[in-house]
């Protein structure tokens, strides 16, 4: 089975009001105002799915860090304050709506696997429900009017998380990270490039359409992941010692670590996963769960309220690695290497 | 989930304009390097960035992304930059921004800010020609509150500039005034 070749697909899609300044420029009773009327419609039975509307003043920043992890919510939004700011998730958490972050409404997607372009129609659908009732900043010239110029045109933002251990560990994704930028792309680092994920996301929305964004990240990112796969096959073949060698202490580490820090499972789980595609390691306790779908559960706010009941205000206890650690040996277990 | 963004990818005003390693070429590519979950950022020329990719180790992990308003370092006649001069004073009548605030923040104020700023705008994003957006556009929402909204904003501009003796724009103002009127009277469709 040849796995997919986008680990995690996410996209967002700015809009602004017609008739309100940005949010930055806003005045607080007016974005206020915009807030209620966005709950309002959400609350309307216009929608396929039902909205959960979310009061971001009594969330805990567990509650807020767990959205983040999950891709419902980005960083930015998160550390941001300000007027009016509103957050919803639809369905069981199929898109979500920042209200009053840099723009006044930002749809948001993510899914794991190559998803882009289901994404993209899921959140154009909703973006056309919401535009029966906001009317929607736009120009002929510039296209949808964002605060910041450089996403306006589409307003949309792909991104493409990508797995790259080897081109990492070999030192040749710089090369391709200025390939990706010589195309308008930026390449950067997912979880401080830990385990070698990274993000291919389109930079502007102008002088393209939305299907030739996503076009354009899905060819550049098969083009990386082929290279990928064939730079492992090279390491498997020519330096079979040391590519055993780590993926062997790596188990070794997942079924004894009594603390982990999130940085280093991903690191442990990239490798075992490495170690998997190659047939160099078995590990049963990943074979029921995608390596990307382990690194997301593996994250701090993950760790609080799945296996901890949500009861830790902070996010950097030593509490936390050890859970990580314990729920890594349980998925290491019974992990081997073949002969 | 969405990997933390740098401030200045936006419209990266804030450093230099040349190559941080040579001091000659106009940097163009924004680097970003990652030692021990450290991320530093640099601003380089195309071939220091090649060269910087070329010696990282393994240990090193080197991200990019073009630096879009480094662009004006070098537009296709070879032509010096031809940003607006320090004593630009533009602003916009609907929000207040000015160009130094756009510049400083990467951040315009309203919709009405990508007419005071355009040619800038034009300038920064490299966009060329202004051409028609090829993407999704609108299906339009309710028409009539839209220029009511609209016909309120302007009434209150015309007043500001009328205030304060700006008669050629307020003229505009009027002119678009009376239009929109028109077609509000006329009905939306």
């Amino acid at each position: 089975m040849t796995p997919a070749v986008l680990t995690a697909s996410a996209l967002g899609l700015a809009r602004n009001e017609s008739g309100r300044r940005f949010p930055h420029a806003e005045d607080a009773a007016a974005l206020e105002a915009l807030r209620t009327e966005v709950v309002e419609t959400l609350t309307g039975d216009r929608w396929d799915r039902p909205w959960r509307v979310y009061e971001l003043e009594r969330m805990s920043s567990v509650e807020v860090e767990y959205l983040v992890e999950r891709g419902l919510m980005t960083p930015a939004f998160a550390a941001a304050s300000g007027a009016g700011r509103g957050f919803a998730v639809y369905g069981e958490g199929e898109a979500s709506l920042e209200i009053n972050g840099d723009d006044h409404l930002r749809l948001l997607g993510f899914r794991s696997g190559g998803q882009l372009s289901s994404l993209w129609s899921l959140l154009s659908r909703l973006d056309d429900r919401l535009e029966m009732v906001f009317s929607y900043a736009f120009d002929p010239r510039w296209g949808y009017l964002t605060a910041r110029p450089r996403h306006a045109g589409t307003g949309m933002r792909a991104y493409a998380t990508l797995h790259l251990p080897a081109l990492t560990l070999t030192g040749r994704l710089a090369g391709t990270a200025l390939e990706i930028a010589g195309n308008g792309l930026a390449l950067v680092p997912l979880w401080g490039g830990a385990g070698g994920m990274v993000q291919v996301s389109n930079l502007g929305g102008q002088g393209r359409s939305e299907n030739e964004i996503l076009q354009q990240i899905s060819d550049l990112s098969r083009g990386i992941v082929e290279k990928e796969r064939s730079v492992r096959k090279m390491l498997a073949r020519e330096n079979p010692v040391q590519t055993r060698d780590q993926i062997g202490r790596a188990l070794g580490v997942g079924q004894h670590a009594w603390t982990m820090s999130f940085h280093e499972a991903v690191n442990l789980v990239s490798a075992a996963q490495v170690g998997i595609e190659l047939g160099l390691a078995k590990v049963p306790g990943m074979e029921a769960q995608s390596a990307f779908g382990l690194m997301s559960r593996l994250q701090p706010a993950h760790i609080v309220v799945e296996y901890m009941d949500g009861k830790m205000g902070c996010m950097e206890s030593p509490e936390i690695d050890e859970r990580r650690a314990q729920v890594v040996r349980e998925i290491f277990a019974a992990a081997g290497v073949p002969a | 989930m969405f990997a933390e963004e740098s401030p200045d990818w936006d419209l990266d005003v804030s450093g230099s304009v040349i190559c941080e390693m040579c001091g000659a070429e106009p940097a163009t590519v924004h680097v970003l390097r990652v030692v021990n979950q450290t991320v530093s950022h640099t601003h380089l020329c195309p071939a220091c960035a090649q060269s910087m990719a070329e010696q990282t180790d393994g240990l090193a992990l080197v991200l990019a992304l073009p630096s879009m308003l480094r662009r004006l370092g070098k537009n296709k006649s070879g032509e010096s930059p031809t940003l607006p001069p320090e004593s630009d004073v533009r602003f916009c009548a609907v929000c207040g921004t000015t160009l130094s605030d756009l510049k400083e923040s990467g951040l315009v104020g309203c919709a009405k800010c990508y007419q005071a700023f355009g040619d800038y705008l034009e300038e920064a994003l490299g966009s060329g020609e202004p051409v028609e957006h090829p993407g999704k556009i609108p299906r339009r929402g309710p028409e009539t509150d839209n220029l009511r909204h609209e016909i309120m904003r302007l009434e209150r501009m015309l007043r500001e500039l009328v205030a304060c003796e700006r008669f050629e724009e307020a003229a505009g103002v009027r002119d678009r005034l009376a239009e929109l009127g028109q077609r509000l009277e006329g009905g939306s469709e």
